[in-house]
């Protein structure tokens, strides 16, 4: 869409258009909630515009792609989810000292109110840590304006710019007016050998060191402009400053409470360095200062810490009245602005309607596994495997993917689940320590991302686990990325598939490869490997089927009907061993009834239901068409 | 034009009922009228199969949540999301909701009809069996979110000034294309008409 079009686009797609717009021409990224719709966005122009765009094995090896692009002068973002940039931490700190040479971005996705992640640390704290700058929207729409005065800050200082966003940033919808069109990118640089720059020898960190610090000094005094930094109704005598999106809140807040008027508010979108003139003004007009900021005090310590430092005695207040857990939202900041006021925070214009009194209660929904996942068929499989080929009550070590859902009931093959390939080196050393037999319990994507070294190192120090790879072609909970054993790039190039099991059989593992759709002949092949486990061998299982998501879509684009099956309900005694061995979404007790039913519409024919019913109850209702198992393939 | 306060439509249902696309067809509407919008979604692991809820705020403004109690509208996919979120209803609210109950796995649910007992006495709500009538008019279940956004359009008198119909209409007209189009459509007029003939 060309310039001065108005378009509803979701924070991602905004801070994708924005890194076009400002001339990038290389993008990596991991995919990671919720970042993952901006490289997304960027792949589908990639080709139009002639821009370089990557899904990467991890985080690091995005970062250390795009970041070497930036040292030969092309243009580039990478991003990330927050706890993507640990994976990415030490190039992080090593691009701080090194600097850049063009514009380079890191997009840091962080999820406060944790809705898609292990934790919801504030990557706030990393350019204090790396001496990187953080830009902060407080919206879609200023993200799209920011993510270019970014580019413009990294290009000035010749420093690496990190861009925090956030779920509520990323995933809302704006309606976006363009400023300009899409640019044809610079793709190709030279790289100016340069070895005291780029060798980070101690003897040359150190001068490095200097050099950044002396960067870092000159953007906290420099940067205190606009878009980084504005000063709202100046003159009152109490102020808020806020950072990121509490600043969408703040100005909402003070309207409900009629307050705009009373209260200068400093509007914060560089954090970190705060830059120093504008708070010291700010503290010599006001009486007293409330700092509303997400997560961790970030901008109210460095409030605090420039007051010190220029002996103004300035009232500063923040997490007295702020949340440190979980999200801000206008409610929440309405209520520390009053009990900042000292007024009642509970009285507020809004007024929920009584609980609902139900028997029973409304039950949780967490998320499932979806009807057809091979997954599910996984699990069973495994478990049934285990008893069979008497491997006594083995511990799941797990990680992070849609399988991960699997720590749930009925399956609880998921007992840990750290971090990205956190299954694989906590089975190692739970192998050494506990009796019980261990299996490790990992995605594809996530394998490629960090299961390779610790596959490594349990044969190298004989950790004697089994290794479960659930292979379903894609990185399927972000939305069906491909990664290295896909065939396909990220632009849909086709590129060599990289099997699992040919890795995993080169470190020395004895692999086994399984289609979980055929429930019998996957048991056989399982508890033999069990056997053989038990035996004192190293083994590994390749579970591979593609995600059932993919086959319905395939189905549906090849015009083909998947099977769909039902209860008979002659034969069914209503004994629910489908429901609780497979917890499977399509298979429901209606109101009222004692034999549970499948919906039809939601049923994609994987028959798992219909191998594990005692009564063979389960039939095909519907005949897939003869071309269907190929949705599959 | 509104300002202040915005006006808030609470989107309630489960991962994989078209909540997204329910709210994008709101968005693009507030488009057309030249309104600001914002639309609060979920992605990633919790749309498979999990409880989902999207926030449309119409009027000038960023932040994008509504408080609790602070919902104009609501509308309900599914009749047990419909009730886990009457936390963002107040006594004001208009509650429009699908009467589909779809329990998770593996657990015990009230009846739909306690359900509806108990939101009636909070709020005002209208029910249609919209999954029944998607059926019916277009062969997918998945319409049954226009179906819903074409009945709450037809009864609430506000929402229809914001976001009149023939406005969502042309936005189906311009973001869909081939048979989701057309399908579209019949699902968004089939709500209208049954919503209609709801307030005669």
């Amino acid at each position: 869409m060309p310039k001065g079009s108005k378009v509803l686009l979701l924070g991602n797609e905004a801070i994708a258009r924005g890194a076009i717009e400002a001339g990038i021409g290389f993008a990596a990224s991991y995919p990671g909630t919720p970042s993952t719709e901006i490289v997304e966005a960027l792949s589908e122009v990639a080709k139009e515009i002639g821009l370089y765009v990557e899904w990467s094995t991890n985080e690091k090896v995005a970062f250390e792609a795009a970041y070497a692009a930036a040292l030969a002068g092309v243009k580039s973002i990478v991003t990330m989810k927050h706890v993507g940039v640990n994976v990415a931490a030490d190039i992080l700190m090593s691009s701080g000292y090194a600097g850049t040479n063009s514009g380079f971005v890191v997009v840091s996705a962080d999820d406060p109110g944790q809705h898609s992640s292990q934790n919801e640390q504030d990557n706030r704290w990393y350019g204090l840590l790396a001496h990187i700058p953080v830009v902060e929207p407080w919206s879609p729409r200023s993200a799209y304006k920011l993510v270019k005065a970014a580019f413009e800050l990294s290009e000035k200082y010749k420093h690496p710019v990190i861009f925090r966003s956030t779920t509520r940033i990323s995933h809302t919808r704006q309606p976006i007016t363009y400023e300009s069109d899409m640019v044809k990118p610079k793709v190709k640089g030279v790289f100016d050998r340069n070895i005291e720059r780029y060798v980070l020898i101690p003897a040359h960190g150190r001068k490095l060191k200097r050099i950044m610090m002396d960067k870092w000094n000159r953007i906290s005094e420099e940067e205190d402009r606009e878009p980084f930094i504005e000063v709202l109704n100046p003159g009152c005598k109490r102020a808020i400053i806020a950072s990121g999106i509490a600043f969408a809140h703040v100005m909402e807040a003070l309207d409900y409470l009629g307050k705009k008027e009373d209260f200068t508010v400093l509007r914060v979108s560089l954090p970190v360095p705060l830059p120093k003139k504008p708070v010291i003004n700010l503290g010599k007009d006001v009486k007293e200062i409330l700092v509303v900021e997400e997560l961790d005090p970030i901008v109210e310590m460095q409030v605090k810490k420039i007051f010190h430092e220029n002996g103004i005695d300035t009232l500063v207040y923040g997490k007295e009245f702020v949340p440190i857990n979980g999200e801000l939202d206008l409610e929440t900041v309405y209520k520390a602005i009053k009990a900042f006021l000292g007024e009642n925070p509970d009285e507020t214009p809004w007024n929920p309607v009584s609980p609902l009194e139900l028997e029973p209660p409304i039950p949780p929904r967490p998320p499932v596994l979806c009807p057809g996942c091979p997954h599910r068929s996984t699990f069973y499989i495994i478990k049934v495997s285990a008893n069979k080929a008497g491997l006594r009550n083995p511990i799941f070590t797990g990680d992070i993917g849609c399988y991960t859902l699997g720590f749930q009931k009925p399956f609880r093959t998921q007992e840990t689940s750290f971090e990205m390939g956190g299954s694989i080196g906590v089975a190692h050393g739970l192998s050494k320590t506990v009796e019980e037999p261990v299996i490790a319990v990992i995605g594809d994507s996530t394998f490629y991302h960090a299961g390779i070294p610790g596959s490594i190192n349990a044969i190298y120090n004989k950790g004697h686990f089994i290794i479960l790879v659930l292979d379903n072609y894609y990185t399927a909970m972000t939305g069906h990325q491909p990664h290295p054993g896909t065939g396909v790039t990220a632009v849909g190039e086709p590129t060599k598939r990289i099997p699992i099991e040919d890795i995993l059989k080169a470190i020395g593992f004895d692999t086994y490869v399984i289609n979980p759709m055929n429930v019998k002949e996957s048991i056989e092949k399982v508890v033999k490997a069990f056997k053989e486990f038990k035996e004192g061998r190293y083994v590994a299982i390749v579970s591979r089927m593609k995600c059932a998501l993919q086959a319905v879509r395939k189905a549906r684009k090849m015009g083909v009907k998947l099977p769909v099956y039902g209860i008979n309900p002659d034969k069914c005694t209503g004994c629910l061993s489908c429901i609780n061995l497979l917890a499977c979404p399509a298979i429901v007790v209606p109101e009222g009834e004692k034999k549970p039913r499948i919906l039809g519409e939601l049923c994609a024919g994987c028959g798992l239901c219909a191998s594990v019913c005692p009564f063979n109850a389960i039939e095909v209702v519907r005949k897939g068409d003869p071309e269907w198992i190929k949705a599959w393939m | 034009m509104i300002t202040m306060p915005r006006f808030n439509i609470l989107l309630a249902g489960v991962g994989g009922q078209g909540l997204l696309t329910l709210g994008a067809l709101i968005g693009n509407a507030a488009i057309e009228k030249g309104m600001d919008v914002t639309i609060a979604e979920t992605h990633g692991l919790s749309q498979r199969g999990g409880s989902l809820v999207v926030h449309v705020r119409l009027g000038e403004g960023a932040s994008p949540l509504i408080p609790k109690g602070g919902a104009d509208v609501i509308i309900g996919l599914e009749a047990l999301e419909t009730g886990r979120y009457m936390v963002f209803a107040n006594r004001d609210t208009r509650v429009f909701m699908n009467e589909f109950l779809w329990p998770p796995p593996l657990a015990k649910a009230p009846r739909l009809n306690d359900l509806i007992k108990e939101i009636s006495k909070r709020a005002k709500l209208y029910t249609i069996n919209a999954n029944e009538l998607a059926l019916q008019e277009t062969g997918l279940v998945v319409t049954a979110n226009t179906i819903m956004l074409g009945f709450a359009i037809a009864v609430d008198e506000k929402l229809s000034e914001l976001i009149d119909i023939k406005t969502v209409d042309k936005v189906i007209e311009k973001t869909f294309r081939g048979k989701a189009k057309e399908l579209n459509k019949k699902a968004l007029w089939r709500g209208y008409r049954e919503g209609q003939a709801r307030v005669r």
